[in-house]
Formats: C-alpha cells, sequence, structure tokens
C-alpha cells in the first residue's frame, strides 16, 4: 500500500473518530445544560475541544446556542464538525480507489448535509438533540458501512489504528478536564455530574450495572480508563491498537515493525497492570498526560516509518 | 395533452441537422425514447432530473469551484434525454477513426524517427519543427509495441446534411470517459429498462480493455506488473475521473510525490518500501512529468522519469510527445497521412482548415472572418478561439493583431453548424447543438473502440461551443444494436 494512501485512511478514520466524540459529547452537555444543575457551564467543553483562548470562551460559555453552532458549523473554528468532516473527506476523496463506494458515498454524503445552510439555521431555532441526531446516525452509518464493506487487508488496520488512537487519546482527555473543572477532587459526590459525564462517552448503563452502590470518583475513574469490557475505556482502545498494529507483521518493514510494537506493548503493560490505587498515588492528571504523551508518540512513530512520502 | 406539451416547443432550424426530427416526424432510432417521455408527466421527468443531479452530488461526481477562499462543489450539467446513434451510423465512425488512428500512429513513429513524411515532402518540416509539442527528447528510441496513441478520444461533430466530420484528434490525455461511464449508470437508475427495451450496447467493458492493454505494456516479464495511474492530485477537474479509472481497475492512483526513480527505475513508496513501477497511465501534461527534462518548476512529476522511459525500463502512456500529432495545423495533413502509409482513402473526413502561416490563406480569412472560427493550434476546451460570426469588429480587428504576431500558431475554418438533439428544459424538449468524443484504444492487438461516448451539448440557446468550460453539458451516449 502507498505510505500516502496509509495516510490519508489513518487520518480519514481519526478525523471520523473526533467528530463523533464531540457529536455525542455536545449532545449530552446539552441535555445538562438544561438540567437543574447549578453551575453548569460549556467551559470545560470549550477548553478540550477548541481552541479558543480563555476570553473568547468565556464570552460564549453560558451562551448554548453559540457554543453549539461554534462547534458544529463555525467555518472559522478548524475543529468544528463540519471543518473536520471535510478533512476527513479531503483524506477520503485522495483514496476512493481504496475504500468502498458506499464508504465514500455516505462519507460524502455527511459533508454535504453538514454543510448545508440549513442545519447551521435549524441549529440555530430548532430543537439542537434532533439535529445532533441525524448528525450522529450519518456517523453511525460510517461506522456501519466501514465493518461491513471494507475488506480486513492492510487499509482496514490503517483506519483501526487511527481510531482507536483517537479514541483512546479522547477518553483521556475528557476525564482529565472533567477532574480539573473540579480540582482532582474525590469526595465530590454530585450525582448528576457524573451521570452526564458518563452518558457523554456511552458508559453509563455500564456503570449501573457493574457499580451498585452510587457514584463514587474513583468507580468513574476506574471504568474509563481500566475497564476492558468498556469499547471508550483507556484500556480497550490501546488493546485495539495492539491488535490492529500485529497485522501489519510482515517480512519487509521489519525494523520499524518491531520498533513501533514494543512502544504500544508497553503502554498496554502500564495500563493494564494499574489499579485506581495506583493511578491515585501518581495523580490522575500526571498518568493521564503520561498515556496521552506515549499514544502520540506512537502516531509519531507511525508517521515517520509508514507514512513518510515527501 | 402532455404530448404536444412536451414537443410542441422543439422548432429545428432548417440548416441544421438534428439527430431527432426529420421533416417533422421522429427518427425511427428515437421512437422508443420519445414514446416512453410522452407517457410521463412533466411531474415525473422533472423528478427524474432531480434524481439525477441528487446521484452525481451523493457519488462525488463533482468539480470544485474555489471562490472567495471557500470550495464550493458543482456537478457537470447532465441532460436526461440520451443522444442516438444508429448501428450504421456507429460502423461508420468506427471504421472511420480506426484508419485514422493508424496513420496517426505511424505518423509518430515516423517523425520521431526515420522522417520518411518530412523527406518525402507530404507534411512541411517546419510545421514539425515549429510545433512545440514536438519533443527531441522522444527522438530515435522505440516504444513498446511501437504504439504512441494508446487512448484517443476524437472529437466528432455532424454538419447540416448530417455528414460526420472530425473536428480534433485528442492523443494526449482525453478526458471525459468516465463521464461515458457514469452517465451509463445514471440513465439505469433514472430510466428503469430503457435500456434493454431499446437495444442499447454496453459500454461497461472500457476499464477492462483499457487494464488488458496497460499489463500488456510492461517492460518486465512478470506475471503481475504494477499498472498505476499518474493523477495530478485531487484539486485537478478530472480527479473525479482519475479515481474513478484507477478504482474500475484496480491498480493504485498515485502522485508524483508517490514515486521517486532509482537507477533508471521507477518505484512508488508504499508502507513496505520501495515497490517498481511498470506501466504509468499518466493524467499529467508532457510539459509537468519531469523536471529534470522539462518544465522545472514542476511539482507533479518525477524527477527522472524520462530517463527510466527511454531505457524502456517503464511504460507511459500515452508515450511523451504525441501533441505534434494532434496539433491544430498538423491536423490538415492528416488525410495526406493516411493515403501516404496506408495507401487508402480517407472515410471520416476533416473539416477544411486554413493555415494561418500561409499568406495566401490568411488573406482569404481575413476577408472572410465572420464565416471563420480561429483557433490556436495549441490551446484546448475552447479557450484562445475566436468566433467570427459572434465577434464584434473590435474584437475581431484586435485578434487579427495577435494573429499577425506568430501567424503559424493560428488555423481558421468555416463555422460548421453542429448537429442538434433535444435536451429536457424545464418541461418541454428544445433542440441544443452536441459534438460527440467516442473513446478507442489501441493495444498490441489492435484497436477497440467501446460503443458509446461522450455527447457535449451547448445548453445555452444557439450556442456552438460544447466545452464545459465554457458552459457546455453531456448526455448519455446510446449506440444500438443492428
Amino acid at each position: 500500500m502507498l505510505s500516502r494512501v496509509a495516510d490519508s485512511l489513518y487520518w480519514m478514520s481519526r478525523y471520523m473518530e473526533r467528530a463523533d466524540g464531540i457529536l455525542r459529547m455536545l449532545k449530552i452537555n446539552y441535555a445538562s445544560s438544561q438540567d437543574d444543575i447549578q453551575e453548569f457551564s460549556w467551559m470545560p467543553v470549550l477548553r478540550i475541544f477548541t481552541y479558543l483562548d480563555e476570553e473568547g470562551a468565556v464570552k460564549i460559555s453560558r451562551n448554548t446556542r453559540a457554543v453549539l453552532q461554534y462547534m458544529v458549523t463555525d467555518r472559522e473554528n478548524s475543529n468544528s464538525v463540519l471543518n473536520i468532516i471535510t478533512h476527513a473527506r479531503e483524506n477520503a476523496r485522495s483514496v476512493q480507489d481504496h475504500i468502498t463506494k458506499e464508504l465514500w458515498q455516505c462519507l460524502n454524503d455527511f459533508y454535504h448535509i453538514v454543510r448545508d445552510e440549513k442545519l447551521n439555521r435549524e441549529l440555530h431555532k430548532e430543537d439542537p438533540v434532533s439535529i445532533l441526531d441525524v448528525l450522529i446516525k450519518q456517523g453511525m452509518l460510517y461506522f456501519g458501512t466501514l465493518d461491513v464493506t471494507m475488506a480486513r487487508g492492510e487499509g482496514f488496520a490503517f483506519i483501526n489504528l487511527g481510531k482507536y488512537l483517537e479514541r483512546g487519546v479522547q477518553s483521556a482527555d475528557i476525564l482529565d478536564v472533567k477532574f480539573s473543572d473540579m480540582r482532582y477532587d474525590f469526595r465530590k459526590t454530585d450525582t448528576t455530574y457524573w451521570k452526564y459525564l458518563l452518558l457523554s462517552i456511552s458508559g453509563y448503563e455500564l456503570y449501573l450495572k457493574t457499580y451498585r452502590s452510587g457514584f463514587d470518583a474513583r468507580n468513574v475513574v476506574e471504568q474509563i480508563v481500566l475497564n476492558e469490557e468498556f469499547p471508550r475505556s483507556v484500556l480497550y482502545s490501546v488493546d485495539r491498537v495492539s491488535r490492529y498494529f500485529e497485522r501489519l507483521k510482515g517480512e519487509r518493514n521489519k525494523e520499524a515493525f518491531q520498533k513501533i510494537d514494543f512502544m504500544i506493548g508497553r503502554i498496554l503493560s502500564k495500563v493494564r497492570y494499574s489499579t485506581v490505587e495506583t493511578i491515585m498515588a501518581q495523580g490522575l492528571h500526571a498518568y493521564l498526560i503520561g498515556i496521552k504523551e506515549d499514544l502520540y508518540q506512537v502516531g509519531n512513530a507511525l508517521n515517520h516509518n509508514y507514512f513518510a512520502y515527501t | 395533452m402532455q404530448t404536444s406539451e412536451l414537443l410542441n416547443s422543439y422548432s429545428v432550424d432548417p440548416a441544421t441537422w438534428d439527430e431527432m426530427y426529420t421533416d417533422q416526424t421522429v427518427r425511427g432510432q428515437y421512437k422508443g425514447v420519445v414514446d416512453f417521455m410522452q407517457q410521463m408527466s412533466i411531474e415525473e421527468l422533472n423528478k427524474k432530473e432531480e434524481l439525477a443531479k441528487r446521484l452525481f452530488m451523493s457519488q462525488g461526481i463533482t468539480f470544485t469551484v474555489y471562490s472567495s477562499g471557500e470550495g464550493i462543489e458543482k456537478i457537470f450539467p447532465f441532460d436526461i434525454i440520451p443522444r442516438i446513434i444508429t448501428a450504421s451510423e456507429w460502423k461508420y465512425i468506427e471504421d472511420g477513426i480506426k484508419q485514422r488512428l493508424k496513420a496517426l500512429n505511424l505518423f509518430l513513429k515516423d517523425v520521431y524517427n526515420s522522417q520518411f513524411i518530412l523527406k518525402d515532402g507530404i507534411v512541411p518540416v517546419e510545421m514539425v519543427y515549429s510545433c512545440p509539442h514536438y519533443l527531441r527528447e522522444m527522438h530515435g528510441f522505440h516504444v513498446p509495441h511501437d504504439l504512441y496513441v494508446h487512448i484517443a478520444g476524437i472529437d466528432l461533430i455532424r454538419d447540416h446534411d448530417g455528414t460526420f466530420y472530425i473536428l480534433e484528434d485528442n492523443l494526449r490525455t482525453p478526458s471525459g470517459v468516465s463521464y461515458m461511464l457514469e452517465n451509463r449508470e445514471i440513465t439505469k437508475r433514472i430510466f428503469p429498462d430503457l435500456l434493454p427495451n431499446n437495444n442499447v450496447r454496453s459500454v461497461t467493458d472500457y476499464p477492462n480493455i483499457l487494464h488488458r492493454n496497460l499489463v500488456s505494456l510492461s517492460p518486465r516479464q512478470t506475471a503481475h506488473p504494477t499498472v498505476v495511474v499518474l493523477t495530478p492530485g485531487i484539486y485537478n477537474s478530472a480527479y473525479f475521473e482519475h479515481t474513478t479509472l484507477a478504482r474500475l481497475m484496480g491498480v493504485e492512483l498515485v502522485e508524483g510525490r508517490d514515486l521517486v526513480v532509482d537507477n533508471h527505475r521507477v518505484y512508488m513508496k508504499t508502507t513496505a518500501g520501495l515497490q517498481q513501477v511498470d506501466v504509468i497511465y499518466r493524467r499529467v501534461d508532457d510539459e509537468f512529468l519531469d523536471p529534470l527534462v522539462f518544465n522545472p518548476d514542476s511539482m507533479l512529476g518525477v524527477a527522472g522519469i524520462m530517463s527510466a522511459y527511454r531505457k524502456g525500463n517503464v511504460a507511459i502512456v500515452n508515450a511523451i510527445g504525441n501533441g505534434v500529432a494532434d496539433d491544430k495545423a498538423i491536423y490538415t495533413y492528416v488525410p495526406a497521412m493516411i493515403r501516404y502509409y496506408l495507401n487508402e482513402e480517407p472515410i471520416l473526413k476533416n473539416v477544411p482548415t486554413y493555415q494561418l502561416g500561409h499568406p495566401d490563406e490568411r488573406e482569404h480569412v481575413f476577408g472572410n472572418m465572420q464565416k471563420m472560427v480561429v483557433k490556436r493550434t495549441n490551446e484546448s476546451g475552447g479557450y484562445g478561439m475566436l468566433m467570427g460570426h459572434s465577434a464584434s469588429d473590435e474584437e475581431i480587428s484586435k485578434y487579427k493583431m495577435e494573429i499577425l504576431k506568430d501567424p503559424r500558431q493560428f488555423i481558421a475554418q468555416p463555422i460548421i453548424s453542429l448537429s442538434s438533439a433535444p435536451c429536457y428544459m424545464n418541461g418541454k424538449l428544445k433542440p441544443r447543438r452536441v459534438d460527440l468524443r467516442p473513446y478507442a484504444l489501441c493495444g498490441p492487438e489492435g484497436i477497440q473502440i467501446v460503443p458509446g461516448g461522450l455527447t457535449r451539448v451547448a445548453l445555452r440557446e444557439g450556442s456552438l461551443v460544447v466545452n464545459s468550460s465554457q458552459g457546455g453539458g453531456s448526455k448519455d451516449t446510446w449506440v444500438l444494436a443492428g
């Protein structure tokens, strides 16, 4: 496979995962903003997902519509869903002969939907949840089409590497910012706060089934970092990265493979053999920053050893 | 009555050949389609048109127009009424194109090697050497199977009496074949059963034939030679076509930056290291192909590719330097080439062409500018031309000054009216001018032309310019079986 093609598939996939994450997070935070939470603010969201400076973020942080518009359809916001989907589509466009026609059409349709002026108007006036749902569904269509139609070759491996690297980073990010928001105070027991955090990454039901004794910050950390069965946990994401990377094993490019395999293996062990206690001892923030840094390095190594073509 | 609604405003210019009507009756080949359309209401037809647009949009068969820093996706206008060619018309076209391509290919081989045709004075030496597309880098080496033209898109038009004329031989990187294929797919979707009921021949073989030809050119004797399509990149207006062809042939689509030349061999950069490339179907112009030999500023090409080509380590399709054969001034000599190389009379006619480099012919043209279309010999896409009948006196005198600066770069032809064909416009059929570009594939086994092509249509009323850059659209093109 061409290095450029691998690079484009990887980034198409990272962008799609990012868009999905942002949309879900927006939906739940919107619900949360309508709920009876006294100190609800869009600040943490704006901090994780945009490049706005403090002043710019404060300005819109209490205006839900303005935040939604900025995050979904704003052309100036380089991390708006519109721009992310545009990037994903540009990447897909240059590798149309490596993805199925169905997948390309699905992504292309997504692009046309998110760019439609009508969407922007509706976001301003109508029920935002319905609009976010339309977009989330279009994303689901992408993930389903990918799964049902794509050949399980090298390209599929690069797509999944991008997807799970992005997801790992995102989960670590969400957790870190939510805790920083409350200054890493683990005694906080405000139920609604945790409920919406878990809902935003589809982990609420699982939490209820796993921990029957109400909300505890430690349990939340455990689920989002360490639960192997939770598809958005850090551990699950790293485990998938490792699995899909294994598929690239081959006679050629052996040296690069071993190097990156070693890096991924080390992260996987580090997460797998952590407990909530060891994480707390190290400090949650330091721990999450460390994981993120490690994942970025895997991205860089892939870039250097597999994608470099210029 | 919808019947008359649809057809009542169809008024054919008596001085024009109409593809559908003759003496106020519908020609046999169009009967099936006209009957079918008449059974539909305007609403249904409008819906079909809407569906066609949506299909193009959703499949990304679009080109991007950049205005105020923002890309806008546009589709090439598609008219839902097919253009229909009878079996006997097709036979004639097919024979004519095959004959012409045979001669043109021999001309290219000759002009880059022994140059008999120049020595015998059939084509003037100065015509060839003054052509900017004549490349001395191509001199004196053999291309695989002596094939220079692998893919040709020859433009045909019809005069008022229905005679076909060759307008242009496109022997470099003719585009539009993806529209031949996609337009057909759209027809299948919007008019179920219409194709089989009318006995229309299929065009789907095109990518298979092309692939087979490309594989057969491989200089390496290997079971699975590496064939690639070389594109200038996603910002090229024909990018959709490049990906379509790569996908339909199942080969890699590469950009210049994906390739590298080492020791006169071309490689592509893959995730598993370098992989040798055997055949390149390039959609990059000669000028940009190798910065070491041609335009040094080119970012689209591959440094050293020309040396690999000359060494015979890679096949390039179409051959480099073909521009000398489809130059608009050399065009005049194609009938002479056919007689010289094949000892045959040309089947398809040339449009009479005046060389403005000749003082006598120039004088004649200058005296009759209103009846002439003047073109630059090395431009295409409808750029840099003057239609005498619609130009102002000022435009004409300005253009004349341009011509006098370098007369060799201009030719003139009497304005040929172009035949008209029905187009669906706001609930009515209206005649609009069309041309025809069939795609010929030449391989070691011979020349094959898939029964179909691209019909381009001038959507503006009265316009004779069909180029997409000048407000043209396209139609599905049917060739009927027997």
